[in-house]
């Protein structure tokens, strides 16, 4: 649920609550008041009659109008006090039932005793109260109306910093390098939160760039020892009775250097590639570099009895020359690696795509996992080192290519779209 | 043929001075910007081996001293740091070739030797070992002035074989001097058995002696016996 629609639930209910409970309070004050003024005016009628028994020693005549009625009834008994009440009855010739207001005081005049009551009609009074309310509910609900669309439309406007956040945040990559550029907005809330998102992917783009350059140095850091323990390890097999005895021992060594060799060189180029340090680009005629490769590969195709099928459209791309290369390489590498004997490797480029397909003893991979560093199929035998398509996705996410993965008839496609 | 090394790492330093050593050519060491300038500034040396990063200053400056100078040593600069850069940046400089660590000391000799040859071309482009005669500029290879056919491969083997005789040569080094970043292709290496019985048969088969051997499944060795 929005926050505004959450605020605006809590904020109509209790408009609704005060607004009941205020029209009840009011109604009850409005009558008071209303009658109030009533019993003003049956009193100064009172006040009327008693002053002209004082000075004429009769009652007055009696003019009965719409709105008011003046009754004497003899009593025997004086009666006392004056009273006040409403009491619903016939009025006139009407069938309906009315309230009216009444006042009833005791007067003597010339020795006889009257009971004095002089009625007014209520129905104006309670019309007046109807009115007023029905006004008032009006108002109540042309209140929450406008309340409401001046919300929809002002929040919206309100919030619009918020989302334009949101957005820029969603669009943050922190491996681009780049300050999130948020911009000010006025209202201190939001200024607030830009400030503190500023400041905290300022913070994750130091650590970030701490840890990166951290790999990049170990990387840099392993390679003299590399070198001093495989020069040494060539020194050592020069001694044929050393080789005798210990060959499986110094062939181990030699194969752990070159393992540790391959994958200190190929998470220095991710390094290099995230920190873009290849940001030379050119017209590349990509068809010839694969030509040149698969040449190169010839003989090694041929050992491991694969065939290759290239269907080359002249194409030219726009990438770093050593990038391009890198594509090539690691694409062709792993289809040799994972192929299988009497294979099969494919290259199709026209200008918009190069896909390279391979068969191999492997199933379909996970397509969300082929990229990630060090991913290897369980099953594999091959000893890769699972950075080869990390640094293919990371040449097409710097270059601007993507990097798609498909299992189809016993072929594990790879396709980059330029 | 005097090279001098510049590396301060003194393990791989002296590695490099044995390896070079037994290959005939007379090795001198330093371990600093400083010693190496000095030297280079005194003493004529047909190949310079150099290391980068260095105490007291980068090789590069140096290798700027010593273009400066007019200096004509073959350089070959040695880094841990495959930067391109770098690399461009010391070839630009004057540089002959351009190592990254960790290599094989083979492929250092080799490199040295391929250096070597390029500076003294004039007339002596013939490489010979018993009845082989190698010519590099034309890269062909004579038996007793048959001359004998080989793939690209055979040659480069053979040529790699006769600069590091008398050393066991691991397959690994063999795979990464021949096929380069694509050696780790070649599975199991039976692939470089196949070159090496080829280029073997081919020999003996033009009358040369059997001269390559077979070191405990792991690599083989030039020599006389």
């Amino acid at each position: 649920m929005k926050l505004f629609t959450q605020y605006n639930r809590i904020n109509i209910a209790a408009s609704i609550i005060v607004f009941v409970v205020g029209s009840v309070v009011f109604y009850f004050v409005l009558r008071a008041v209303l009658l109030k003024q009533l019993d003003e005016s049956l009193h100064t009628e009172q006040t009327e009659i008693v002053s002209y028994v004082q000075m004429h020693n009769k009652l007055p005549e009696v003019v009965n109008a719409y709105n008011q009625q003046i009754t004497y009834v003899v009593t025997h008994e004086p009666v006392s006090g004056t009273n006040y009440y409403s009491d619903k009855t016939r009025e006139g010739d009407g069938i309906e039932m009315e309230w009216m207001r009444k006042l009833v005081f005791g007067i003597t005049v010339a020795g006889k005793n009257y009971r004095v009551t002089v009625t007014k009609s209520q129905v104006e009074t309670e019309d007046l109260l109807q009115m007023v309310i029905i006004v008032g509910a009006g108002m109540i609900a042309l209140i929450l109306l406008a309340g409401y669309v001046i919300n929809r439309m002002v929040i919206k406007r309100l919030w619009k910093p918020f989302y334009k956040t949101v957005a820029e945040v969603e669009q943050y990559q922190l491996a681009k390098q780049q300050a999130l550029q948020l911009s000010v907005s006025g209202v201190s809330e939001f200024d607030l939160l830009n400030q503190q998102l500023t400041k905290m992917t300022d913070r994750a783009q130091q650590d970030y760039l701490v840890v990166k350059e951290f790999s990049a140095n170990a990387a840099h850091e392993m390679q003299t020892p590399l070198a001093v323990i495989r020069t040494n390890t060539e020194a050592l097999m020069q001694d044929e009775y050393v080789l005798q005895q210990h060959d499986k021992s110094i062939q181990t060594i030699c194969q752990s250097v070159n393992r540790l060799t391959r994958l200190n060189h190929d998470l220095l180029l991710l390094a290099r590639i995230e920190n873009n340090q290849f940001p030379r680009q050119q017209k590349i005629e990509l068809d010839k570099i694969i030509q040149q490769k698969t040449t190169e590969l010839a003989e090694l195709l041929a050992s491991k009895k694969l065939r290759y099928q290239g269907y080359l459209e002249p194409v030219q791309i726009s990438c770093n020359p050593h990038l391009a290369e890198v594509i090539v390489n690691n694409l062709l590498s792993n289809a040799i690696r994972y192929n299988k004997e009497d294979g099969i490797i494919k290259i199709a480029l026209t200008p918009q795509q190069m896909i390279v397909s391979n068969t191999s003893l492997l199933p379909a991979l996970e397509k969300d996992k082929i990229s990630q560093r060090f991913y290897r199929h369980p099953d594999t035998k091959a000893d890769g080192n699972g950075l080869g398509l990390s640094i293919v996705k990371q040449v097409c996410t710097v270059t601007g290519f993507t990097l798609q993965y498909d299992y189809q008839q016993g072929l594990h496609i790879f396709s980059i779209t330029f | 043929m005097k090279v001098l090394i510049i590396e301060d790492e003194p393990s791989l330093n002296k590695a490099m001075v044995d390896y070079l050593h037994h290959q005939q050519y007379l090795c001198e060491s330093v371990s600093n910007f400083h010693d190496a300038l000095e030297k280079t500034e005194i003493y004529q040396y047909d190949c310079i081996v150099l290391d980068i990063m260095l105490p007291g200053g980068s090789g590069l400056e140096l290798l700027r001293q010593l273009k400066d100078n007019q200096k004509s040593e073959g350089v070959i600069i040695i880094s841990a740091r495959n930067e391109l850069d770098d690399k461009l940046t010391g070839l630009q400089l004057g540089a002959d070739d351009y190592l990254t660590k960790p290599f094989h000391l083979p492929e250092l000799s080799a490199r040295i030797a391929a250096i070597i040859r390029r500076k003294n071309l004039q007339g002596n482009n013939i490489i010979r070992f018993e009845e082989l005669q190698i010519d590099v500029q034309a890269k062909t290879v004579k038996v007793q002035d048959t001359e004998i056919n080989l793939t690209r491969k055979e040659y480069e083997l053979l040529l790699y074989f006769l600069v590091n005789r008398n050393r066991v040569l691991s397959k690994d080094a063999i795979a990464s001097h021949l096929w380069g970043d694509d050696a780790d292709l070649a599975e199991n290496l039976d692939f470089i058995y196949t070159h090496v019985k080829n280029l073997r048969k081919k020999l003996l088969q033009h009358g040369a002696g059997d001269y390559i051997r077979s070191i405990y499944g792991m690599g083989y060795k030039f020599s006389l016996k």
